[in-house]
């Protein structure tokens, strides 16, 4: 084999195997082709990453619907996530003290709210999903569902078991004199803060992060795998599963509503951002980290659109 | 029926296949050479993957590890439909230049 055909190899591999059944051989041509031609161009092998990736996420290109859908739970986890950590952090403030201004308690209500409608679609989303994995494994069909929905489920029992031991550190509670605000029974916000406890600034500080007790540390880093192995694994069930388009369908327009909450949340955390300030005793303290999970949630916003657009139009032809 | 609208390196593919049904690599020469862009293979076989599922093209059987594509009636039907509207753009882009700073 040529040098130009291990590297064609090589770049090949950044699609997925479906793709690679059907396209590779004459990819692969083209690509020894191109490379015997221009034998070093970093604006080919950032073409075929990027194409590549845009393949494995279900975007463009002829991805089937349950591909572009896989990709619009994983984009929609992701804005959870995020939601959530940020959410859990003015949680924690309101047990504390009210915020300052009117327009702040607004926001951090409307969130409260958005999270439960988000919860609530998620059920509604997953009903119909599981089910038919359900019919699968009762009608001895199940093999190739085992090992995604397995990861799935064991990623999600880590998730719950991890923030539900971690959450008894909850800074929200304490016994202080002006403590107890409630805009939601405790233990609610207190497993919301456990479960995004990696999402924090303390990264940038390796320092301080020396300080956490050592099964605090571990739980930062485990919970986030814990997290990609649910969501990974149900978007590799969701593919496996072959929904009829009937489900599908109905999957999109959950997720098309999800979409419009997701508007609403970045609107009403923008409305935080600009009206909070740091609120009474820093409580309400607008951090770098708020920021990255702003920009974090409106990139998998969009994500969730296109996925959905593409989704729609794919069950459209 | 979904719109077919297509623009871009769709356009240039469809317009290099109404010559002959032709493999990537001819696809990328032929591109190349009149319409001066480079198509990237990413690109390339992305549009492809659309383009078929669209029914605009078709692949035919592989020559050795090559496969070559050619045009449907359909892509026939959208290329004339999307040239059509880029000429009209031309005509009136060029009569308006005309009237306002004359010809060259």
């Amino acid at each position: 084999m040529s040098g130009a055909e291990r590297r064609a190899g090589r770049l090949l591999r950044w699609y997925p195997r479906a793709w690679r059944e059907r396209y590779g051989d004459e990819f692969r041509e083209l690509l020894v082709a191109d490379i015997a031609e221009r034998p070093r161009s970093w604006s080919r092998t950032l073409d075929v990453v990027r194409r590549g990736a845009t393949v494995r996420l279900g975007l463009g290109g002829a991805a089937h619907a349950d591909a572009r859908l896989a990709t619009v739970v994983c984009s929609g986890a992701t804005f959870v996530l995020f939601a959530t950590a940020i959410w859990a952090q003015l949680a924690i403030g309101w047990q504390w003290s009210r915020p300052a201004t009117p327009a702040t308690s607004a926001a951090i209500v409307a969130m409260a709210c958005l999270l439960g409608i988000f919860g609530l679609l998620a059920g509604l989303g997953a009903a119909p999903v599981l089910w038919a994995v359900a019919r699968r494994f009762a009608t001895g069909r199940g093999r190739a569902l085992a090992v995604p929905f397995g990861v799935s489920l064991a990623g999600a029992v880590v998730a719950v078991l991890g923030a539900r031991h971690f959450a008894a550190g909850w800074p929200g509670t304490g016994g202080h004199p002006w403590a107890h605000q409630h805009l939601l029974p405790g233990h609610v916000a207190a497993l919301a803060w456990a479960g995004t406890l990696s999402v924090t600034s303390y990264w940038a500080h390796p320092s301080a992060l020396l300080g956490f007790p050592s099964d605090e540390l571990l739980w930062m880093v485990a919970s986030p795998v814990a997290l990609v192995a649910a969501v990974a694994g149900s978007a590799r069930t969701i593919r496996r599963l072959e929904l009829s388009s009937r489900v599908v369908r109905f999957e999109l327009a959950l997720a098309r509503l999800a979409s419009g909450a997701m508007v609403v949340f970045v609107a009403a955390a923008c409305s935080w951002i600009a009206t909070g300030g740091t609120g009474p005793r820093n409580l309400f303290h607008v951090g770098a980290i708020d920021f990255v999970a702003l920009a974090a949630m409106i990139a998998a916003l969009l994500f969730a659109r296109q996925a959905g657009a593409d989704a729609r139009a794919t069950l459209a032809r | 029926m979904a719109k077919r609208e297509i623009a871009g390196p769709a356009a240039l593919i469809l317009s290099s296949l109404a010559e002959g049904a032709k493999h990537g690599w001819a696809l990328t020469k032929d591109v190349e050479a009149f319409a001066g862009v480079r198509l990237a293979p990413g690109t390339l076989y992305e549009a492809l993957n659309r383009l078929e599922a669209l029914g605009l093209i078709e692949a035919l059987p592989s020559e050795d590890r090559r496969r070559p594509y050619r045009l449907t009636a359909a892509g026939a039907a959208a290329l004339r439909a999307h040239l059509a509207r880029e000429r009209h753009v031309a005509d009136v882009g060029l009569s308006r230049l005309a009237a306002e700073w004359g010809t060259a």
